[in-house]
């Protein structure tokens, strides 16, 4: 037995070797879990492969459609160009502020709380090499999405613009350095925040939430405010390209992204070379100044970070959890009880209801500077139209909320299960209880979203009772998709809601809650549409066929608002029963 | 060998180490004893280089934990409270990462592996997925990675806890093997009866502030001076009423 100084073993790694052994690390956990998802879920794999290739063609049709109508209604060259470098600027823009703020959330998470860094840094391994391995997979984290939304859209651009294979040749190195930089940013800042305000990160996320707000407001209303054009006319296309050139700053890598891309895509080789160049090296000052930083902060930081009271104290139930307690007599006692511990866990874990607040916040101000846009000056079906988007919107937003947070409950609840398991309570109350939680907490924002839309785009009370309807049974059907198949298909072992709502149960949950949201509106918003067009402009047709056609829009109505509701019952009683009955069998 | 000198560490207003002292020779078994909160795995923590003082220094081999961390954590096994394993690899694959991480050269890694596997009786279960363990199976698992380097100092969180009387009793004999042959161990426990069977010497804490130091021998003398037990001993010292005037035993570091 020999210790320290023992022959068998080196003093410290080198910086290669540490990599090496990082690396071999990775690659058996990634064959690992590709393995299980070949021999366990393939069906999973299967879904999820199908899904995105299906969404990247479609954004590839949807664009090579859009870049084709741009090259034949803008045939002027200069304007042609002027309008796609607008387009990619601001697309690469947003992407650069999204890709700051998601990497460094997900670092945090990472950097911070992942249980495997305790072990890490008790290795003799550089503070640095823990720090890079967890920034590369958060870059991989923060920009699949991105490559799965950019590549249809600039591969597309290429075929359209009839692009060299040279323009190919350099769009991938192109967007992983893009990539790179607002990552590595993004990561300076978290490990910023947490050397010097490890105890007031919070404050700061909240910060950096409302200045992110004010600026998407501001940037919204130097886009869409005060447009002097009618709609869609060419001097209103003339002035919202003079309005976007906030986005082709000279200093932003998003300019020279879309630069790079466009003197490729024209064949100019020397200046797409020299984009890249700059791309490169600038991506690599910031890794390695990143680096730097991590090298000299990242332990300090990570033991600052435990230097936090052991949390304050609270005294008794606040109003709200009062409030629920006494406002619902009609509701059983034990599911108010297991209403306000859900309520009290939501609102505690700043995580769940930031994401909520952000959101729900974003379509506020959307719906707040819609008047903006000028619809209401608009025919009365742009009006409808916008508006039934706008219900489809919410729609789209509470499904995946009710994914991501109501989805995963039964499963979190199941590795406690013993606290409940042990109480004088029903299995099928905690089932119903979480419908009612999710519903409660759906409706009340969901309604007044769509309220507010609606307000902003003076639509008439009977379209405006008709969305409350709507948004009525589209969260009524989507809590209990959600509370049915997360009783049925729960992931007991894991302890991530993320990872719950992005297994197979979440997709199959996001997956049934799109196709509900879809078939309620094409069942309320489509014949409502029709129907009130009519109303507005009769057309010009003999009166025996007027009526018979008014007749026929007035059952599609009735027929399709009754079809909603007998959707919405089946939608909420198949899965409940369903949960409700693998709830009951499952062991714990 | 561990030298913690004048160590603070403070969370907010909360004094969680108050001016600890302490060193550890090579081949010692030292108990770090005390209720929950009382500033034990804080102090591991430090050790380890998670956590770093608010004042004062620790050093392990001669190496500051904070201005040579890797040199510190290169001599150190450590076995945590909660212990942690990648789901995703197999018990083999993992203790082949952490001798990978510690620089032993492939052949060394094997036998190593299949010494610590042979101690701890890993064959059944090792070539299997981690995230197929038992709480005990892991800690045995956790317990062969500390070990592979053949650390110099050896600290160890709650080091029975989730090991059944078998384990619990290859752990003791282990520790009692190493320290014979030079390696210094720091362990905090909650089990009594342990720290007196197998602690060279026993340290009590509570509220960050050490109450009692001194050797097993001491302890018994104290014990019996005052009729007592070792159970009797550590509630009396740490009895919020007693407050500081209970550190009556403590005695000054006495060099084995």
């Amino acid at each position: 037995m020999r210790h320290s100084g023992a022959p068998s073993a080196k003093e410290t790694l080198s910086p290669q070797d540490e990599a090496r052994a990082l690396r071999r690390l990775r690659y058996r956990l990634v064959r690992t879990v590709m393995r299980q998802a070949f021999s366990q879920g393939r069906l999973r794999l299967l879904l999820v492969l199908s899904l995105s290739l299906s969404l990247w063609l479609g954004l590839f049709a949807l664009f090579f459609e859009g870049f084709g109508f741009l090259k034949n209604g803008i045939p002027h060259p200069v304007t042609h160009d002027q309008t796609v470098c607008a387009v990619f600027g601001t697309f690469f823009a947003a992407l650069m502020v999204m890709l700051l703020f998601s990497s460094g959330v997900i670092l945090y998470g990472s950097l911070f709380r992942s249980p495997d860094v305790a072990l890490l840094l008790t290795m003799p391994v550089r503070a640095e090499r823990v720090f890079l391995q967890k920034f590369q997979e958060a870059v991989f984290l923060s920009s699949w999405g991105f490559l799965l939304l950019g590549s249809p859209m600039l591969i597309a651009y290429g075929v359209v613009a009839g692009a060299p294979w040279f323009y190919y040749a350099i769009l991938l190195p192109l967007l992983v350095a893009f990539i790179y930089i607002p990552s590595a940013l993004g990561a300076a800042v978290c490990l910023g925040i947490m050397y010097r305000l490890p105890n007031r990160r919070g404050n700061v996320l909240v910060g950096a939430g409302l200045v992110l707000a004010a600026a998407t407001l501001w940037i919204a209303w130097l886009v869409f405010g005060g447009m002097e054009s009618d709609m869609l006319t060419p001097s209103w296309f003339q002035e919202m390209l003079g309005r976007l050139r906030y986005s082709e700053q000279r200093l932003l890598p998003s300019w020279w992204l879309s630069s790079g891309l466009l003197e490729a895509s024209r064949g100019v080789w020397s200046e797409g070379v020299l984009f890249l160049t700059l791309m490169i090296a600038n991506a690599l000052f910031c890794r390695q100044a990143t680096l730097f930083i991590a090298s000299r902060v990242y332990r300090p930081a990570y033991s600052k970070l435990s230097n936090r009271p052991s949390g304050r104290k609270i005294d008794g139930p606040a109003w709200i959890d009062r409030a629920m307690l006494f406002a619902m007599p009609f509701v059983p006692r034990q599911m108010r009880l297991l209403m306000v511990k859900d309520l009290r866990l939501f609102r505690r874990d700043p995580a769940q209801w930031s994401q909520f607040l952000i959101f729900f916040g974003l379509l506020c101000l959307y719906f707040l500077n819609i008047r903006g846009l000028k619809y209401h000056d608009q025919h009365t079906a742009w009006v409808n139209m916008v508006s039934f988007l706008n219900v489809s919107v919410v729609g789209l937003l509470l499904s995946t909320f009710t994914t991501r947070f109501i989805f995963p409950m039964i499963s979190l609840e199941g590795r406690r299960f013993w606290i409940l398991g042990l109480l004088p309570l029903r299995r099928r109350t905690i089932i119903w209880e979480k419908f009612c939680f999710a519903l409660g907490g759906s409706l009340i924002p969901c309604s007044a979203l769509i309220l507010l839309s609606d307000l902003m785009l003076r639509v008439a009370p009977v379209v405006l009772a008709s969305h409350q309807m709507t948004c009525l049974i589209l969260c009524i059907g989507l809590s209990g998709i959600a509370a049915g198949l997360g009783a049925r298909l729960p992931s007991l072992r894991e302890e991530s809601p993320s990872r719950i709502a992005a297994g197979f149960g979440g997709t199959l949950n996001l997956m049934v809650s799109t196709l509900y949201i879809v078939a309620v509106v094409m069942l309320t918003a489509v014949p409502c549409h029709f129907y009130l067009a009519f109303q507005q402009s009769r057309p010009a047709l003999p009166p025996a066929e007027l009526a018979n056609l008014q007749w026929w829009l007035h059952f599609w109505l009735v027929g399709g608002t009754l079809g909603s509701i007998a959707l919405c019952i089946l939608a909420t009683a198949i899965p409940l029963m369903v949960g409700i009955r693998a709830f009951r069998r499952l062991e714990f | 060998m561990i030298e913690f000198d004048h160590i603070t560490r403070t969370y907010g207003n909360k004094l969680a180490v108050d001016e600890l002292t302490l060193t550890i020779q090579p081949g010692e078994l030292f108990a770090l004893l005390g209720p929950n909160g009382a500033g034990k795995t804080t102090t591991i923590k430090m050790l380890v280089g998670l956590l770093r003082p608010t004042s004062g220094s620790v050093r392990v081999c001669g190496h500051d934990v904070v201005a040579r961390t890797r040199d510190a954590t290169a001599v150190i096994g450590y076995v945590p409270d909660q212990p942690f394993l990648y789901d995703k690899l197999t018990g083999r694959e993992f203790l082949e990462f952490a001798a990978e991480m510690r620089g032993l050269d492939r052949s060394t890694v094997r036998q190593r592996i299949e010494r610590e596997t042979e101690t701890f009786g890993l064959s059944e279960f090792l070539d299997s997925l981690t995230e197929t363990y038992s709480h005990g199976m892991k800690q045995r698992v956790v317990f062969a990675s500390a070990l592979l380097h053949d650390p110099a100092v050896l600290v160890i969180d709650e080091p029975m806890v989730g090991l059944d009387p078998r384990s619990v009793r290859i752990v003791k004999d282990l520790l009692r093997r190493r320290t014979g042959a030079g390696t210094a161990v720091f362990m905090s426990t909650h089990t009594l009866a342990v720290a007196e069977e197998i602690a060279d010497r026993i340290g009590i804490v509570d509220h960050g502030r050490l109450k009692f130091l001194g050797s097993v021998a001491q302890l018994r003398e104290e014990l019996a001076s005052q009729q007592a037990s070792l159970e009797r001993l550590f509630l009396d010292l740490t009895d919020e009423s007693n407050g500081p005037a209970a550190e009556t035993t403590s005695q000054p570091d006495p060099q084995r």
